[in-house]
């Protein structure tokens, strides 16, 4: 079973975890290709918030191209290969959060390392 | 033995089972341990002082269907309507249940003042599924087409039946009970429909055993739903038969007929029994946490019933206890649902 983590304590709101929840869980590879996600109204009834929230988080990931909404029959996680962003919108957030660790005073070296620590983790469990 | 006595037995073997039952939900609310009160980490010497009362209380309230059933029951044994007697039993399985889920949820928040205050905040990190869940995935299809081939069996035969003399058979009588029990059918899809919406978000910590839990509890209420849709196409099947055999074989018939149902219903109370222990072991495992509120219920619920478009769910925890959604499409279907059982009772008792 794929669980989604929701913390309270994330200054994040619920949409954007649930989002990223499942973006992390593509990247991972533990929800594949053609997977079907649980219907807005499912997923928002087991967290208890509104069906909104939900439909903006599904509606995120859907303008990143990494699932595909179909209405009657749900949705599911889409090919990698569909996914049509430029490689500089790609690069948008890496800059954002390499931005903020050279901000917080890490040297380039520990940075370097603790990027090439997250991407092993990443690459080794989608693989 | 004729239907009238075989509602006595049916009744008196209810009484036994109810028995058992009232000691297990008698017991429940110390189930873990003298630290809680059902799923309140209550504080030390809690029931030497106010939880004695709400103890007290709380197996109070268990008679209720008691003091529905008794002054009923020894009105239809003085009337003589003994056939209402399973009517009887039916009204009070519901009963019973509301009963004990609204007298639980009561007991739980006259405890909450006396909850340990590490145990009042809600967990921070919670889990959810991410697998869909469908009717169809938790339905057996052998059963399934065990069921309609049987229902179509019965009423090819009963059409074939009415048709041969259609000026000598009344079609209410011969349709109606068959009718009846296919709209029970639907009804029993429907309750499985709101079962498996049932909403299980579990904590992080622990997410295994509470989810383990929440969908054996799942699978045991739906398996409880199919067995009573077996239970109801058996009956559309042996309507049939009943209608074409002659009078001395139909009593025979009849006693096999309601010795299988006592059967049934045994050998039903003693698997339901089994099941249920298990699921006692696995709730045990799983140690109770209160969940965030993210739509606030209690302020948004206040009442009974509420009309809340923005929150997905059917029943919501208010202010004063459950709190049916009204905006929600399962209380629509289920409205829908009553209305057409009504009407469908007063066309075959009042229908040309």
């Amino acid at each position: 079973m794929i669980f989604l983590t929701i913390n309270t304590t994330d200054p994040r709101p619920i949409y954007q975890q649930v989002a990223d929840g499942v973006k992390e869980l593509i990247a991972r590879g533990e929800l594949e290709e053609g997977a079907s996600l649980p219907p807005v109204r499912q997923l928002a009834a087991d967290l208890g918030v509104n069906l909104n929230t939900i439909a903006t988080a599904y509606r995120e990931l859907q303008k990143d191209g990494l699932i595909v909404i179909k209405h009657g029959s749900g949705s599911m996680v889409a090919s990698r290969k569909i996914t049509d962003r430029s490689q500089d919108e790609l690069l948008r957030p890496l800059r954002k959060a390499l931005t903020e660790l050279v901000l917080a005073g890490m040297s380039s070296r520990k940075i370097l390392n603790l990027v090439a620590r997250e991407l092993s983790m990443v690459a080794k469990e989608s693989k | 033995m004729n239907i009238e006595q075989f509602s006595v037995i049916y009744y008196i073997l209810f009484w036994a089972i109810r028995i058992n039952g009232c000691v297990r939900r008698g017991r429940q609310p110390l189930l873990r341990g003298p630290e809680w009160f059902f799923n309140v980490n209550v504080r030390p010497g809690f029931y030497t002082g106010a939880g004695r009362s709400i103890l007290r209380r709380y197996w109070m309230r268990m008679f209720i269907p008691f003091a529905v059933d008794i002054p009923v029951a020894i009105a239809i044994f003085l009337s003589g309507h003994l056939l209402l007697l399973s009517v009887l039993v039916l009204g009070l399985c519901g009963l019973i249940h509301i009963n004990h889920l609204f007298s639980v949820d009561l007991a739980e928040r006259q405890a909450r003042p006396f909850e340990l205050p590490e145990a009042e905040a809600p967990v921070a990190s919670i889990a959810l599924s991410l697998t869909p869940r469908r009717l169809r995935d938790y339905t057996n299809r052998k059963v399934e087409w065990a069921l309609a081939l049987s229902s179509m069996i019965a009423l090819t035969w009963l059409t074939r039946y009415y048709l041969a003399a259609p000026d000598h058979h009344n079609l209410r009588l011969v349709f109606g009970v068959p009718a009846i029990y296919l709209y029970f059918q639907i009804g029993w899809l429907f309750v499985k429909r709101v079962v498996v919406a049932w909403r299980t978000p579990v904590p992080q910590a622990q997410a295994a055993e509470h989810v383990e839990f929440r969908e054996e509890t799942r699978k045991y209420y739906l398996r409880l739903c199919d067995w009573n849709r077996v239970v109801l196409s058996a009956g559309i099947l042996f309507w049939p038969i009943q209608l074409s055999i002659s009078p001395t074989g139909l009593n025979r018939l009849l006693n096999i007929w309601f010795a299988a149902l006592l059967l049934i219903a045994v050998v039903s109370t003693v698997s339901v029994e089994i099941k249920r222990k298990r699921l006692v072991t696995l709730a045990l495992r799983a140690l109770p946490v209160k969940l965030p509120d993210f739509l606030s219920q209690s302020k948004i619920a206040r009442w009974p019933v509420c009309y809340q478009p923005s929150a997905p769910m059917l029943i919501l925890k208010g202010a004063h206890g459950y709190s049916l959604n009204l905006a929600n499409t399962l209380t629509y279907l289920g409205a829908a649902y009553l209305a057409g059982l009504l009407t469908l009772v007063a066309v075959l008792r009042f229908g040309h």
